[in-house]
């Protein structure tokens, strides 16, 4: 899986190169350097069909829109990654909470109306089994 | 607790209206008779509710005194109880990205990319945002250009107007750990930026020789000798 985006980001390192250097010729242009700029201009052209070719093999990528957000305000795509990880890991601990909380609820419920209705508390656990301790 | 039920379900008719208390568990009355065409909601019940969640017990099957139980739903093996990182292997991930400083900027992301890049992309109009609001058109082939084509990239000789030197702005490289090996055609002097400005910078560019650091560092000592 690497590899695939391993090629398409070599083809993309090079058209990259290739556009670079054709703006340090056209920066100062010489009547010799347009054979230079001649080739260039296929050579981008080819690199376009190159990177048409990877599309091919990456058309079930996805790639979330809040990631492009960053990168449009000039920010490092990985501070999503790193704030999408901490804001699960902060659900996490949220939700865990939360069913601790809960069980202890239900366990604490279940004594206290044990001592209210024994008979009817004995019942129920006769229905739905004893509760595994919290 | 005890007195809660027992003020719920054991008031009588004669103390009155039933007082409404701060917390709604005021004294209630007990349910009027219903008419003998009703049948009595227990046994109305489950066709109606079973979309609310586990199916209830068909009162027949039970003679207990228990309305509306419910079946306990079938427990999922994977909860918030459970470290949801751990789980899907995520902990190399977690490390590298939260257990160290992540770089703001997209340059540090993207360092060998050339330009500005660190300007957002609405300034110049190369967002991303609207590549995908306004999508290029797509499906044509990409075909060379031919001899007659490239009659229109035969340009004026001459250096560009100095505000359309934009490629040639580069961030400031820093030093990467994978050294390249590839050559690249130098650059032509490149426009001042207030970046490059800084006198300290440029001399920084051109320390490679250790003589030349320790020229640096006497004149660095002479100076500070100087300044009061």
């Amino acid at each position: 899986m690497a590899e695939k985006f391993d090629n398409l980001e070599e083809h993309l390192e090079k058209f990259v190169e290739n556009i670079r250097q054709m703006g340090i010729i056209v920066s100062d242009f010489q009547p010799s350097s347009q054979t230079g700029l001649n080739q260039k201009l296929n050579y981008m052209i080819t690199g376009l069909q190159d990177i048409e070719k990877c599309r091919q093999q990456l058309h079930e990528t996805n790639v979330p829109l809040e990631a492009f957000e960053y990168i449009d305000q000039g920010r490092n795509p990985q501070l999503y990654t790193k704030e999408c990880l901490e804001r699960a890991l902060a659900k996490n601990e949220q939700v865990k909470g939360k069913i601790d909380t809960m069980t202890k609820f239900k366990s604490l419920l279940i004594s206290e109306l044990g001592k209210v209705f024994p008979e009817e508390m004995t019942k129920y656990k006769a229905i739905h089994g004893d509760d595994p301790p919290s | 607790m005890t007195e809660m039920f027992s003020t719920l379900y054991g008031q009588n008719d004669a103390q009155g209206p039933p007082r409404s208390s701060s917390l709604g568990f005021g004294p209630g009355n007990p349910p009027p008779p219903l008419p003998p065409n009703q049948v009595p909601m227990a046994a109305q019940m489950p066709p109606q509710l079973g979309d609310e969640g586990p199916a209830l017990r068909k009162p027949g099957a039970m003679n207990e005194p228990f309305y509306l139980l419910r079946e306990l739903p079938v427990g999922n093996e994977l909860t918030g109880n459970t470290n949801l990182i751990t789980h899907y292997n995520l902990e190399h991930a977690y490390n590298k990205f939260c257990g160290k400083k992540v770089k703001e900027k997209l340059s540090n992301f993207l360092p060998e990319l050339p330009g500005m890049i660190d300007w957002p992309g609405t300034q110049d109009g190369s967002s991303l945002r609207s590549l995908i609001e306004k999508p290029p058109v797509c499906g044509n082939s990409f075909s060379p250009l031919t001899g007659a084509s490239l009659t229109g990239f035969r340009l004026h000789t001459g250096p560009l107007p100095e505000q359309y030197r934009l490629m040639h702005i580069q961030p400031p490289k820093k030093k990467s750990k994978h050294k390249h090996k590839h050559n690249r055609p130098q650059d032509p002097i490149p426009q001042e930026t207030p970046s490059d400005s800084d006198p300290k910078k440029k001399k920084k560019k051109r320390d490679d020789d250790p003589d030349r650091k320790k020229k640096k560092k006497d004149k660095k000592k002479k100076k500070v000798r100087l300044l009061p």
